[in-house]
């Protein structure tokens, strides 16, 4: 579908009234304030975008969540089919998987500070566990769904279990993985800013956290905006690979329909 | 049947055995960072059963209630003015999408620069923050309305408040109930997020700041509650979806057997 | 027999009208066309939808008229349009240009004496309402006491053999089952004009007899004016008073042929008759043959 340029005009002017507004309040009744002119704003994020400094952190962020993600992907597959395919692990798991899902990984934080310190380390950790889960248990679904008839054509074929797991078992588990990382994707950046920002690991949040603790309001929000563009480049980037990955599979196949 | 019964003990004996072990293998423990189980279990009673359970327990839960009814109240509604008129589509799209990248806890330090530590920051922080979920997903949900439902609706001549609130409130139930799960999700984390930001109140606050003066019992102790909050906020979550979309979560089942 | 056979169209209405509840039908029904205005008028209807180059017409000058308590059917190959149409009709598209009235007046939203009764039975109910709440949902603002809401609903549902599943929801239903509540709530809406579209279609065959003799029951029993879309060339010869025959593409109307058949219909008797044979193959012969 093209976007028509009426519609792109008047999303370009909402979002031109969003910032004249800001730059209002920022002036007006709220001038000398706390809240940053969007011209003092818009110069500090010029300054900051030509630093070594912030390349080195955005970076840092970057390489820390995909580092998780990509790390938590491949322990959650193998994970997933383990679980998934044997009952007897199913089922011992179950409860223990289904108690820690909705407990996000910021709870631990303090533990993990405390045991390895405001570290890189530390980050990838807490990224690491926050995207395992969901990829684990989006896995388990993936293997149940594994098309049970060409689980016995390919048995009277002759293939061996670790066969069958690898060439029938996992690729028809893919869709409901590249679901469960492009879901984690996000998850993955944030996990690293919260990392950063509350237990001192290295990247953006730290740079968000010293900004704050300084008072220096127009690079906190600089960042921020550059936290925004990033999660957005993150969402797309992800769901591109997704559907790059997975063009066979039929919601695709829907979608391109459409 | 032997099996099935052998495999549910399984299921619910792994918990229960981990626990076990967790508490018989740390009995001896020195290590600072792994107390005995036992001391964990002694500072959660000392410290949230009920010493800090009226200033702190009922204040993070309070915050955390109220920020996501907020959050809940103001995006299904702002979603059915997006989702319905054009204009507002055009205009507010973009900026909710660029809005929404923006991790969520990143937000807290600009609350706390506008309006300071103070209760109103928290709330706030995790009302927005958990907007967006909610938000997107009933958009979403009112633009995939079936038309033939819709054209029932013109047929009969339903009122627009009828229309509204028997047709699209319904119909968009399911996706808006998976856009509230993570707004909870959300809120939670922010709510620890903003609690550890700021100054001394709150469980993230208290786990915090037994972390850091090295208490650390009382640290897994404020951990094991944030975990047991966690949890139940979902399963109370669940116990009311299942109760609103029985008839969805019924029709999939039925839909799923044949 | 013979006798009947000969008769003109509007005398075996008055045939099919029974003693008691169905003397209203001989009432109401006019005794000659020519005097009583048409209920459903459609002059020069036309449907073109985009513009330029792009434009497609689906619909292209049709014109005919359905009388108070007739059954018309709408018959055509699929895709000619006849959806189209109906939304029309029903006020749910404007038309390009033609004019369709009810009573005289011309329909340019949704009119209230007007109920259809959609072709996908499982896109038009509430799945998250019960049967009997489905009934009921339209007739929220009709602002009507509690008892005649309920003697409505408890009516329609007997009209249609559902009292028994008024408390399941139409998902637990077959579909069969599903489109007879579809009627039903257009029943309990009381219309003076039911439509419907493709009704039958994706029910078996079984259920599509028992539908089809549901459709003539009302017709007698709530003396309903009736006009059925249907690809389906015997139901439309089984049904109907008159038969409009379309053409495709775009629909044109090619013939109305009067259908004389005996009432009360029967699905075996009157199915067995020469007449409704000859009548079949009239309207058959005017689709097979190239436009």
């Amino acid at each position: 579908m093209k976007i028509q340029p009426k519609t792109l005009l008047t999303s370009a002017a909402g979002f031109l009234v969003a910032v004249a507004a800001w730059q209002l309040v920022a002036t007006g009744p709220m001038a000398g304030g706390p809240l940053p002119t969007v011209t003092s704003v818009a110069v500090n994020l010029a300054a900051v975008v030509v630093t070594e400094a912030f390349w080195t952190s955005l970076a840092t962020t970057v390489g820390i969540a995909l580092l998780g993600l990509l790390t938590s992907a491949v322990a959650g597959i193998a994970l997933g089919i383990l679980v998934g395919s044997f009952e007897p692990f199913r089922y011992a798991t179950v409860a223990v998987l289904e108690f820690l899902k909705p407990i996000p990984p910021i709870v631990i934080l303090p533990l993990v500070v405390l045991v390895l310190g405001p570290t890189g380390q530390m980050s990838w950790f807490l990224v690491f566990l926050g995207c395992l889960l969901p990829i684990i248990m989006q896995t388990v679904d993936g293997v149940h769904d594994a098309d049970p008839v060409a689980r016995d054509t390919a048995r009277s074929y002759g293939l061996k279990e670790p066969e069958i797991l690898l060439r029938v078992v996992l690729p028809s588990a893919m869709p409901f993985i590249g679901t469960a990382i492009r879901v984690a994707a996000p998850g993955a950046l944030i996990i690293t800013v919260v990392a950063g920002l509350l237990g001192g690991g290295p990247g953006l949040g730290q740079s968000i956290y010293q900004a704050q603790a300084g008072g220096d309001y127009p690079t906190l929000y600089a960042l921020v905006i550059v936290l925004g563009v990033l999660g957005m480049f993150f969402q797309g980037a992800t769901s591109a690979v997704e559907r790059r990955m997975l063009h066979w599979h039929e919601s695709f196949r829907e979608a391109a329909h459409r | 049947m032997n099996r099935k019964l052998l495999l549910w003990l399984l299921g619910a004996g792994t918990p229960v055995l981990l626990l076990l072990l967790w508490w018989a293998t740390s009995l001896q423990s020195t290590d600072t960072f792994f107390p005995p189980l036992k001391d964990i279990l002694q500072s959660f009673q000392q410290l949230w059963l009920f010493a800090h359970f009226q200033s702190d327990v009922l204040v993070s839960l309070g915050n955390l209630l109220l920020g996501y009814a907020m959050a809940s109240a103001v995006g299904v509604a702002l979603g059915f003015v997006i989702a319905l008129v054009l204009v507002a589509r055009n205009v507010l799209e973009p900026l909710i999408h660029f809005l929404r990248s923006i991790p969520p806890v990143a937000l807290v330090p600009i609350f706390i620069s506008l309006v300071g530590f103070g209760t109103e920051m928290r709330v706030f922080s995790i009302a927005l923050a958990a907007l967006f979920p909610t938000l997107i997903a009933t958009v979403d949900g009112i633009r995939s309305v079936d038309s033939g439902l819709k054209d029932v609706a013109r047929v009969y001549r339903f009122t627009t408040v009828e229309k509204v609130t028997q047709v699209y409130l319904p119909s968009a139930a399911p996706q808006i109930f998976s856009g509230l799960q993570v707004s909870l999700q959300v809120a939670f984390v922010v709510m620890i997020a903003s609690e550890m930001l700021g100054p001394s109140q709150g469980i993230g606050a208290m786990t915090l700041l037994a972390q850091q003066s090295f208490m650390i019992s009382d640290m897994w102790a404020g951990i094991l509650l944030l975990g047991v909050i966690g949890f139940a906020a979902n399963i109370v979550f669940s116990l009311i979806r299942r109760r609103v979309l029985a008839w969805y979560i019924g029709s999939r089942r039925l839909a799923r057997s044949s | 027999m013979k006798t009947i056979f000969s008769t003109s169209r509007t005398s075996s209405a008055a045939t099919a009208a029974q003693p008691g509840k169905n003397a209203m039908t001989e009432e109401i029904a006019p005794a000659d066309t020519t005097s009583a205005p048409p209920r459903l008028d459609v002059s020069h209807l036309a449907k073109t939808y985009g513009m330029g180059d792009k434009a497609r017409t689906v619909i292209e000058d049709l014109t005919f008229t359905v009388d108070a308590g007739e059954v018309v059917c709408i018959v055509g190959p699929s895709g000619v349009g006849k959806t189209t149409l109906l939304k029309c009709l029903a006020g749910l598209h404007p038309s390009s240009s033609g004019r369709a009235a009810i009573d005289g007046r011309t329909i340019s939203g949704p009119p209230p004496e007007m109920a259809l009764v959609f072709q996908d039975y499982n896109r038009s109910l509430m799945p998250w309402l019960t049967v009997r709440k489905n009934l009921m949902l339209p007739l929220r603002h009709l602002h009507l006491s509690a008892a005649e809401l309920k003697e409505r609903c408890d009516d329609a549902l007997a009209a249609v053999g559902l009292s028994h599943a008024e408390h399941q929801y139409p998902w637990q239903l077959s579909g069969g089952m599903q489109q007879r509540v579809a009627i039903a709530r257009a029943l309990a809406y009381r219309p003076e004009i039911l439509i419907m579209d493709e009704p039958f279609a994706s029910v078996d065959a079984q259920t599509r007899f028992d539908l089809e003799d549901l459709c003539l029951k009302i017709r007698r029993d709530f003396n309903m004016t009736i006009l059925v879309v249907t690809h389906d060339i015997d139901e439309a010869v089984y049904l109907a008073d008159r038969v409009v025959v379309l053409g495709s593409k775009p629909a044109r109307v090619l013939r109305i042929v009067d259908v004389d058949l005996p009432a009360p219909r029967d699905q075996i008797t009157t199915r067995s008759l020469p007449e409704f044979a000859r009548q079949r193959t009239d309207v058959l012969s005017l689709i097979k043959r190239p436009a």
